[in-house]
């Protein structure tokens, strides 16, 4: 009989080697030599504490893993943002109207701004995906031609061309928008196309025979998409449609060109004024983060919510 | 499959109604001024220390001290907004704001589409490099480096030597650099960020108005300005085609604010010469 050969030792080694080298390779362009070290020695001397700090949080149970991993990595991201020399005076001086913490022209500005032009969005886009994949899914010729074209040209354009359709040309015939409307119409006919096709999936997902059986109990159509088929399809589409929400929150910088007071256009200006763009767009980075952040554990909520009464294993 | 589309349908309608207030006509702007009691003018307020936004939120800058003025002469109050630059030079405002009092150079392609009544000082376009830069020693030297530009700036025209400045008494000038590698920006500023990366990072030089750049070289910027300025160019207020009397009404205050000394005041103030004649 012949013994299987035990591994050597040496093979547990073989992935570390690899971090110490992946590490390494990473800080080769970096000029990270002091006065007395040279840089290739300062190299292996961080490659080798990145390579033990990982072997370090690998030992710890994985939510802790996941909890150093957050930390450190924050960590590296403010040294990076102190590696610049900001002026945190002036960041601190234009925080709250970044925020929106105040009103321009009796309105709203900043990540207020933002904030509300999304949440109206949110909800006219809803409206217009359903409208559009209820209509894409029925039998009417016409309404589907008029759904699948809406869909097809609000997904196949950019956003911001079509926000400046929508602030420019429109006013050629005669339709005159201020800029908020403009940019919440522009976004919610943007994103009800796309959602518009994210319902249509979850609501062809739910299986013919759920039809089948609804009509048999006697229930009419309207009855059936109502009670049967939604409540089912809304658990399919949260997730897709929880992305979506997120990509607009961002994409609603786009709406800074028409000179509405958003968390963009007040970044770019105040930036701008003073000569001090990097300050004022890592804090409205920051800022579209948290707000991202928010969106997120809202959609984790709402799924949850959906989610009761189905088993997922 | 049926669906019921039509109660869809009016949601989906009665939603875009809603969302829909900013309805207005255009109409005759000097009336619409007057029975509004305000002026509205459009700024960009990216340009210190033409147009920017202090701490307070609140306007300041020459424009926005000569945009009010004109408004005080003509008896209403001023309001600002801040549309982009390229949706105010693309004319066609329909009523949105009245007036551009943006140091807009009146070019033969923007007096398509607007109208300039009125301008009220000149600014010399200056030539910038970085600090440590010494190959550009003259506006001549700067032919075939990579230049950075506001994009459909009057500077941009100049590099392409399509510059056509279509206004009464405005100084002539020669194209002096030539060949150069052009880079567009979303506004001059930003093509200052870019040179202040190095000499040569991703800018060779950069052109804009003498003021941008002073500004930027007072706020830390590591930039120089080399030679003597490549034109002179004459800054008007702007406003939409169609309404002469207003055009008219405004032509007469910059005319007055122009002989009782109030724009050289002003221009004083703000750049630290008098910059109107």
């Amino acid at each position: 009989m012949i013994q299987p050969a035990a591994a050597p030792a040496w093979r547990g080694l073989i992935p570390w080697v690899a971090v110490f080298a992946a590490a390494l390779l990473l800080l080769l362009p970096f000029d990270v030599g002091g006065e007395q070290t040279p840089a290739m020695l300062a190299r292996i001397g961080l490659a080798a504490a990145i390579t033990l700090n990982v072997w370090l949080v690998s030992q710890l149970p994985f939510r802790t893993q996941i909890a150093v991993a957050w930390l450190q990595l924050v960590a590296l991201f403010l040294l990076f943002f102190w590696s610049f020399g900001l002026s945190y005076a002036f960041i601190w001086e234009r925080l709250p109207s970044l925020l929106g913490l105040g009103l321009n022209r009796g309105f709203l500005m900043g990540g207020a701004l933002t904030l509300f032009i999304c949440i109206v969005a949110i909800v006219a886009s809803t409206l217009i995906a359903l409208g559009a994949a209820l209509a894409r899914l029925s039998s009417n010729g016409l309404a589907v031609g008029i759904a699948t074209f809406y869909i097809s040209f609000f997904r196949g354009t950019p956003l911001l061309l079509q926000i400046l359709l929508i602030y420019i040309g429109l006013p050629q015939i005669g339709i005159v928008f201020s800029a908020i409307p403009a940019a919440i119409i522009a976004l919610s006919l943007c994103y009800g196309a796309y959602m518009a096709e994210i319902f249509r999936a979850g609501i062809q997902a739910i299986p013919e025979g759920q039809r089948e059986a609804a009509r048999a109990v006697g229930l009419n159509e309207g009855q059936i998409m109502r009670l049967v088929v939604l409540p089912q399809a809304i658990r399919l589409i949260i997730p897709p449609t929880g992305n979506q929400f997120i990509a607009m929150l961002k994409d609603s910088s786009l709406v800074s060109v028409l000179g509405a007071w958003e968390l963009m256009y007040l970044a770019r200006t105040y930036g701008r004024s003073e000569f001090k763009a990097m300050e004022m767009l890592i804090t409205a980075a920051l800022i579209y983060w948290a707000l991202s952040i928010s969106f997120e554990r809202i959609q984790a909520r709402i799924e949850r919510h959906y989610g009761k009464g189905v088993r997922v294993d | 499959m049926y669906v019921p589309f039509r109660r869809s349908l009016a949601v989906a309608f009665a939603s875009a109604l809603a969302l829909a207030p900013g309805l207005a006509a255009a109409g005759e702007t000097l009336d619409r001024v007057m029975s509004r009691g305000s002026l509205i003018m459009s700024t960009d307020p990216e340009y210190p220390p033409q147009s920017s936004l202090n701490a307070e939120n609140e306007f300041i800058g020459f424009d926005i001290d000569v945009g009010t003025e004109i408004a005080r002469r003509m008896g209403v109050e001023i309001e600002f907004v801040t549309p982009s630059w390229d949706v105010i030079t693309a004319g066609n405002w329909s009523g949105r704001w009245d007036m551009s009092v943006g140091s807009m150079t009146p070019t033969k392609a923007r007096a398509e589409v607007l109208n300039f009544p009125a301008i009220y000082y000149y600014t010399p376009a200056a030539l910038v490099v970085h600090e440590e830069n010494t190959a550009i020693d003259s506006v001549e030297a700067a032919s075939g480096t990579s230049i950075g530009v506001g994009v459909a700036t009057t500077y941009e025209n100049y590099l392409n030597a399509a510059l056509e400045i279509d206004a009464v008494g405005a100084p002539s000038f020669e194209y002096r650099v030539s060949d150069a590698d052009i880079r567009t920006y979303d506004t001059d500023t930003l093509a200052l960020d870019d040179l202040r990366l190095g000499d040569g990072v991703r800018l060779d030089a950069v052109v804009t108005a003498l003021p941008t750049a002073m500004g930027a070289i007072e706020a830390g910027y590591p930039l120089k300005i080399v030679g003597d300025p490549l034109f002179l160019e004459p800054l008007s207020v702007a406003t939409d085609k169609g309404d002469e009397a207003f055009d008219t009404r405004i032509a007469e205050i910059v005319k007055e604010m122009h002989a009782d000394g109030t724009l050289t005041a002003l221009s004083e103030k703000w750049y630290g010469a008098d910059l109107t004649q």
